[in-house]
């Protein structure tokens, strides 16, 4: 069986080919191709001409309309993934022109400037851009890198069943505290009300639980003085404690590497949009004060 | 009969369905609930205490509920450790999740459902995506976006049309960059120079301030505008380098395929390149152009290109301008030769002058006499005359250019000639003396008065000879009564014969009319001053001297005309150090400024701002303010006393940056 697995492994590892890798490497061939022309026609043409560097020469110009049309393709691929299809423009083929096209654009677009920035639209559809570009940067390296860390991260065990496991240790903690006290149940309880799984955006990230109820439940359990008759119940409420606490653990670092996977779109998403509404700006007021 | 306590125990189902409820009574007078397995209420909720409180009849269908370890319950959503109350009224107590609803029942005792609320949520696996903790992507994506085209698009422009009197400036942040210092001032005001929305930028904003006429009036006006606007600075007034139709007309479009494409995609969308901010860039990251001089940087300037370069206009010129004289210059080697202006007449109010070819040796009719051979030949008679008049006359030794040509103040060229300054002191005018004993001369250059002076009078002879000297007054011309003393001054041997073409009418003299040509070349500059070229007292070793331009020396006809032709400068300039040590470049803008093309092009850099600011220009000339009121009268003075219309060239303002040398 192992064997069996094994061998499906590899042929799957065989067969799939990432948007990275997609037909060769084409569009990674396309963009650098691209990029290099613009980079040889800057400084062999543009660093010629009488006028300084700047986006208002016909080069400028050239440059500007290819990356803003690049923006605007780019910015398709929002649309385009909700509509499902396959073939020769396969969603596949757009991520992967996507990916490469959009790296060209820091050559492209930083040539148009013509490094020339300052604090005006100009430069904020520029900063904006390369935030954009900077934030699918990061989604390269989270797609590449963290399917992996997730998959191993939760080995044959579901999303669904981590949360069932702390819910059962709950039920678990639960009854066992029935015989205690009211200042050993509220130790109970907040392990079982105040545990937060998952927390805010910066805690996912960080992977910082320091407040963590039910480790603050576990530490307080610790500190009580030692009480005879109840001493058994306590020790088995630790045990509990103490697995739910692994448990926990082993859900939230799904969450945190869920989240890292996750976060670079947060700032991708938000920043196309800032980027278009800019570079509208950008097009309009360069025309309108032309 | 005993109060009873029915109770009816009510839970859910896990799976669902209907709940189980099971019943069962309890004797009075009372019971106990807690968590505590021994309690008659058991609840199994950790928030309520092991014993928590006791319940009691105290009355036909009245209870007591009390807390028993101090710990509070909820009754009806009050908080409190002791309450009675009627049960008839369906009171509900609470502990913790669980509900404890109070009814009455037929033996006067009490019904008391129990249920638990279920609010444990079993979160789903949803909870692992960070949608879940964050503001929505899609929010967050659409304000950001709705709030830069608000801030960064609609406001501006909304701003531009309606705000323009605000002392916001929300156009500001659509500015690419800092404008050069000499129009700094107008930072803050887009539209004085962004006149129309979606319309490129026009030379009539620029000439709004820059505008050179020929009429000092109108010149006043536009440097008026300026200063009311808020310019530090006295802007330069500029004149165009031809008519402007005639200038797009003959401008070809660039070779290069790109600029060529850039053009004519331009120029289709309403953005010509023939405008002056075509060359003139501002909001541009200023080159870093070697000033001559560090403390007037070209920075301060806007960034001057050159969109189309000399010869690129003045080659195949006639396929493009049907009407036109000027000749093709398409590099150095093919400059035509000169073709000065030659006076063809000084009769009438108006000399006319006529475009002549050099090698063509043409001939001038300024109507004077002076042969320069003669008075330049070191053994002749007026050599002679010179060293008579010796050093305290000025003179001492056979005649040079000098002795008659005086330098201008620049030193670039040479003042008029004038009779009284440069003749006189051979050609004596002097016609008789006056009673202390003082010559008196004739009037110059007015015939009438000369006529009018020397009618009616009788000169006497005093001088024993003959000849013409400075301060005498020449015997024969007047020694005869007084019409014989007219016709005398006139006639060979008189004080106007020698220099002046002079008929007769009867007895009215007829005097041909002088008028020096002062500039042959007024469509290019030569600068005397330079020292290679050897002007007045600039002679360099190796340089120039007048002789070897000008054979004046040679010339017996006053005709003749004594400037050298082009080959003479091209034996410096375009020629290599190896050809001759004077070896100089052959720039077009040497001789001709693309503003006045009549004038060279100043070495590149401009004096410093600063010192060209209006209260230091009226301070230098001594026109400090006496008044507000006397502002503008004092500027149109300023503006008159210049030669207008090149008052920035003649200034060495004239900006050089960019104009290329022609090949060779």
């Amino acid at each position: 069986m192992a064997q069996a697995g094994g061998q499906s492994g590899r042929v799957r590892q065989r067969t799939h080919e990432g948007f990275l890798r997609h037909k060769g490497f084409r569009w990674a061939f396309v963009a650098t191709g691209l990029s290099v022309a613009a980079v040889g026609v800057y400084f062999f043409v543009a660093l010629q001409l009488s006028e300084p560097p700047n986006g208002g020469s016909w080069i400028g110009y050239t440059l500007g309309t290819i990356s803003a049309g690049l923006i605007v393709w780019l910015a398709c691929l929002g649309i385009r993934k909700r509509a499902v299809s396959d073939g020769h423009y396969s969603l596949k083929a757009w991520v992967s022109a996507h990916v490469y096209l959009g790296l060209s654009l820091t050559v492209l677009a930083t040539l148009h400037t013509g490094f020339q920035f300052g604090w005006n639209i100009h430069t904020l559809a520029y900063g904006l851009m390369m935030l954009v570009i900077a934030s699918g940067g990061l989604g390269i390296w989270a797609y590449s890198v963290l399917p992996h860390r997730l998959s191993a991260n939760r080995g044959e065990v579901t999303r669904r069943q981590m949360l069932d496991n702390v819910a059962s240790l709950d039920a678990q903690l639960q009854e066992a505290a029935q015989p205690l006290d009211r200042a050993c149940a509220a130790i109970v309880r907040h392990s079982i009300e105040d545990t937060e799984i998952g927390g805010g955006f910066w805690q996912r990230l960080t992977g910082n639980y320091s407040h963590c109820a039910n480790k603050q439940a576990l530490g307080s359990l610790r500190n009580l003085p030692d009480s005879g008759p109840d001493s058994e119940i306590l020790a088995k409420i630790e045990t509990l404690m103490t697995q739910k606490a692994d448990a926990l653990a082993l859900a939230r670092r799904q969450m945190r590497i869920t989240a890292l996977l996750e976060a670079w779109l947060f700032v991708h998403i938000p920043a196309t949009f800032a980027l278009l509404a800019a570079l509208i700006a950008h097009i309009v007021s360069v025309f309108a004060y032309w | 009969m005993t109060q009873e306590f029915h109770l009816r125990l009510i839970t859910q189902r896990a799976a669902g369905g209907d709940p189980i409820i099971r019943e069962r009574t309890l004797a009075g007078p009372e019971l106990t609930i807690g968590r505590s397995t021994d309690s008659d209420i058991l609840l199994t909720d950790l928030s309520v205490d092991p014993h928590h409180a006791k319940l009691r009849f105290t009355g036909p269908g009245r209870v007591r509920l009390e807390s028993v370890g101090g710990a509070p319950f909820l009754l009806n959503g009050q908080s409190t450790q002791r309450v009675d109350f009627s049960v008839s009224g369906g009171p509900v107590a609470a502990f913790g999740d669980y509900r404890l609803a109070f009814e009455g029942s037929e033996d006067e005792g009490a019904v008391i459902t129990v249920t638990r609320e279920e609010h444990e949520h079993h979160p789903s696996p949803s909870i692992f995506s960070l949608k879940a903790p964050v503001f929505g992507r899609r929010n967050m994506a659409w304000g950001l976006g709705l709030g830069i085209f608000l801030i960064c698009l609609l406001v501006p422009l909304i701003g531009t049309v309606w705000l323009s009197q605000a002392k916001i400036y929300p156009d500001q942040q659509w500015s690419s960059g800092p404008l050069s210092k000499a129009h700094a001032f107008l930072e803050n005001d887009c539209k004085s120079c962004h006149a129309k929305a979606f319309v490129a930028v026009r030379d009539e904003t620029c000439l709004s301030c820059h505008k050179a006429g020929s009429d000092p009036v109108e010149n006043a006006t536009v440097l008026a505008r300026s200063s009311d606007g808020g310019s530090p600075f006295e802007p330069r007034l500029i004149a165009e380098h031809a008519p402007h139709d005639k200038l797009r007309a003959a401008t070809p479009l660039p070779d290069a395929l790109g600029p060529k494409m850039g053009a004519v995609i331009q120029r289709a969308l309403n953005h010509p390149t023939d405008r002056c901010a075509s060359c003139h860039l501002e909001h541009t990251k200023p080159e870093k152009t070697v000033s001559p001089d560090p403390k007037a940087p070209l920075s301060d300037k806007p960034t001057l290109v050159v969109v189309q370069d000399c010869e690129s206009c003045h080659t195949k010129l006639k396929m493009r301008l049907t009407k036109t004289d000027l000749i093709d210059t398409p590099d150095w080697g093919r400059h035509p030769t000169f073709r000065p202006l030659i006076m063809t007449s000084a009769a009438g109010p108006k000399p006319t002058f006529q475009r002549v070819q050099l090698k063509g040796l043409p001939l001038e009719r300024n109507g004077l006499i002076f042969p320069h051979k003669m008075h330049l030949d070191p053994l002749g008679g007026v050599a002679r005359q010179a060293i008579v008049l010796g050093k305290a006359g000025g003179y001492g030794a056979a005649l040079e250019c000098a002795s008659c040509h005086t330098p201008d103040a620049v030193g670039s060229g040479f003042k008029p000639i004038e009779m009284e300054r440069d003749c006189a002191s051979c050609h004596s005018l002097a016609f008789a003396r006056d009673g202390a004993g003082r010559l008196k001369s004739l009037p110059h250059a007015e015939l009438q008065k000369v006529v009018d002076t020397l009618s009616g009078k009788t000169l006497s002879a005093a001088s024993l000879s003959d000849r013409l000297r400075p301060g005498t007054i020449q015997p024969t011309a007047f020694a005869a009564n007084s019409a014989g003393a007219y016709r005398a001054t006139f006639s060979k041997g008189g004080a106007c014969y020698d220099c002046h073409t002079i008929t007769w009418a009867g007895d009215t003299v007829q005097m041909a009319p002088v008028k020096l040509t002062q500039r042959y070349l007024p469509r290019g500059a030569f600068n005397h001053g330079v020292p290679e070229h050897g002007g007045p007292g600039q002679s360099k070793v190796g340089g120039f001297e007048c002789v070897d331009c000008h054979k004046a020396q040679l010339s017996e006809r006053t005709s003749d005309v004594l400037i050298p032709d082009i080959a003479k400068c091209a034996s410096c300039h375009g020629k290599t150090e190896a050809q001759t040590k004077a070896a100089d470049d052959a720039d077009c803008t040497t001789c001709h400024s693309f503003h006045a093309p009549g004038k060279s092009t100043p070495p590149a850099g401009h004096p410093p701002l600063e010192t060209l600011k209006w209260t230091q220009t009226l301070a230098r000339r001594g026109r400090l303010a006496q008044g507000p009121d006397a502002k503008h009268d004092r500027r149109s003075a300023n503006v008159l006393q210049r030669d207008l219309p090149h008052v920035g060239f003649s200034r060495g303002l004239e900006p050089p940056v960019g104009h290329r040398m022609l090949p060779g």
